[in-house]
């Protein structure tokens, strides 16, 4: 069995009256594992936590065998960790290589030619080597999304988090946005959390899926896609015994839940395995 | 044409930086010149070092120029890894200080029109205090969030952007207490109220976060300065806190602030901003 990069048993934190995590345990091993959930399910605060941000009020952790609860450990894990959060900040009058060298610096890469030469191969590595010198304020989204994720290659982390890295791109920026995780998943560690299920079906190999700060399912995108098979069908009107329904791009409905018997049966996708598995726990189930 | 060539052994000491003056000079000459020795340089050299060196160049060539600000720390003698930690300090930028320097003039012709320091000994300490506040955090920091899980240190960081600013911040209520000499010493009674509340709001916020802290610590400033004005007897005296006895309490103050604020530093490592 591989060992995993991240193991974590009974996660658990409230901020204010609400619990964002609720007993969550999670190993992770190398290769892109996908974090699925509708909003407010708890990914970002799973993410900050394994990001060694916010401590757990219950529950432990281990990064690559660190353990992050004391100062040393904590340190330690994020020696191996690149984190791209939700809405990375920038400052605004950088270049591409200024940011990514500014971050190199909280990186510990003192070394000014080393850190340099690090700087030019991660934004090379996600093609940025050409614009380099230019601000970042000039720059689409979609390439300050690529300098945000050169600044979590920097230094070769053995574990990758990505908190939703392909929202707000358009589908050829995300195209190429997924062929990067895919490259950067290739012999290290990536979590991924997104609200596509696209992304996990293109990329992961694992995918755990959240609600309510829970872990509602934890296997291989296969296993997900099999939860729903038997319970997908097709209607010429929306069937009200269906857990979720929608009229497709053939005038049809696609229905999901417990068929009536002598339904036209159709081959299940990831995320209809997705919207059973949260069965009413996001509010897009009952769209 | 010359018939003079390099001697192998000075080749080996050019080829290390060894070679000295004058040689060194005839060397550069004469090698622009022949490509014999050139070629003789190249056996001896190093391709170890000569490839480092390549790269050296190219990273040196490769590498933006600095702006403005990095620029005159790195000409001061700051380490350039820490001037780029320093030009993404939001308060050290052109705006900020500009409007530091605004208000202070301001005050300044307030003070020489009205006769009274109170005014500037009033406003100065709230300067660092601002600007220190605004320094680090996840609402004025826009890299907050990747610095805080990064290996470096959050209360070196904090530290290294609170030393930057507190030294740009003094520096510049030095200036303006230049430009009013006939108070003396007493034109300098904002320092230490400027260090204990500084320090103060920085131990506050490692428990209350980075806006109430410096808010509460400047309100509760304001809220004493006007108490002491409306307990004073006499209208020349000096309000309580830039006394003798008022400057040996912000003292004690700064000393048991930064006391506590080293005991939490641990606190600074960790994210101090709201949930999902």
């Amino acid at each position: 069995m591989t060992t995993p990069t991240v193991s974590a048993s009974g996660l658990s934190l409230r901020y204010g009256g609400t619990r964002a995590l609720d007993d969550v345990s999670l190993r992770l091993t190398p290769g892109v594992t996908g974090l699925l959930g509708p909003n407010g399910a708890g990914k970002t605060t799973l993410l900050r936590v394994l990001a060694t941000a916010v401590p757990p009020d219950r529950g432990a952790f281990t990064v690559l065998g660190h353990d992050p609860s004391t100062s040393r450990g904590r340190q330690e894990v994020r020696r191996s960790l690149g984190y791209l959060p939700q809405t990375p900040g920038f400052h605004p009058d950088f270049t591409a290589f200024e940011f990514v060298d500014y971050v190199a610096i909280l990186k510990e890469l003192t070394d000014r030619t080393a850190r340099h030469r690090e700087v030019r191969r991660v934004l090379e590595g996600v093609d940025l080597g050409d614009v380099r010198g230019r601000r970042i304020k000039k720059l689409s989204g979609g390439m300050r999304q690529r300098v945000a994720l050169a600044a979590a290659l920097v230094g070769d982390p053995g574990f990758l988090v990505l908190d939703e890295p392909t929202v707000g791109l358009d589908p050829e920026q995300r195209m190429r946005f997924r062929e990067l995780i895919a490259q950067a998943g290739e012999g290290r560690t990536v979590l991924l959390s997104t609200h596509q299920t696209e992304d996990v079906a293109m990329l992961c190999h694992r995918v755990v899926v959240m609600a309510g700060g829970q872990v509602r399912f934890e296997g291989t995108p296969a296993e997900l896609t099999a939860r729903a098979a038997g319970r997908v069908w097709s209607s010429t009107e929306r069937d009200p015994g269906a857990k979720a329904g929608w009229r497709t791009g053939t005038g049809s409905f696609r229905n999901v839940g417990d068929p009536p018997a002598g339904a036209d049966l159709l081959e299940p996708t990831l995320e209809d395995g997705y919207l059973l598995t949260l069965d009413g726990a996001g509010a897009e189930v009952a769209a | 044409m010359s018939t003079w060539h390099v001697a192998e052994e000075d080749l080996r000491a050019y080829a290390q930086g060894e070679l000295t003056a004058p040689l060194l000079w005839s060397a550069d000459t004469h090698l622009i010149a022949c490509a014999e020795c050139r070629a003789g340089l190249a056996e001896v050299s190093d391709p170890v070092a000569l490839d480092e060196g390549w790269e050296r160049l190219d990273a040196e060539l490769d590498a933006p120029r600095p702006g403005l600000l990095e620029s005159l720390l790195m000409r001061l003698g700051i380490a350039d890894h820490i001037a780029r930690l320093l030009a993404a300090t939001p308060v050290l930028r052109r705006s900020w200080l500009a409007s530091v320097v605004f208000l202070l003039l301001t005050t300044v012709l307030a003070v020489r029109s009205t006769d009274s320091p109170t005014l500037f000994l009033a406003l100065a300490p709230l300067l660092p205090l601002a600007g220190v506040a605004l320094s680090y955090g996840p609402a004025l920091d826009p890299t907050y969030e990747m610095a805080v899980v990064a290996p470096m240190h959050g209360f070196r960081l904090l530290m290294i952007r609170t030393v930057a600013v507190l030294v740009a911040g003094l520096g510049l209520n030095g200036l303006a207490t230049l430009a009013l000499p006939g108070y003396g010493l007493r034109a300098l009674a904002w320092l230490l109220p400027a260090l204990a509340l500084t320090m103060t709001g920085l131990a506050l916020t490692a428990r209350l976060g980075p806006v109430l802290a410096p808010s509460l610590v400047g309100g509760s400033w304001v809220a004493l300065l006007l108490i002491t004005h409306a307990q004073q007897t006499s209208a020349g005296d000096p309000l309580a806190p830039f006394t003798a006895a008022g400057q040996g309490v912000a003292a004690a103050v700064a000393a048991l602030a930064a006391g506590l604020l080293f005991l939490l530093r641990d606190r600074f490592d960790l994210f101090n901003g709201s949930a999902e």
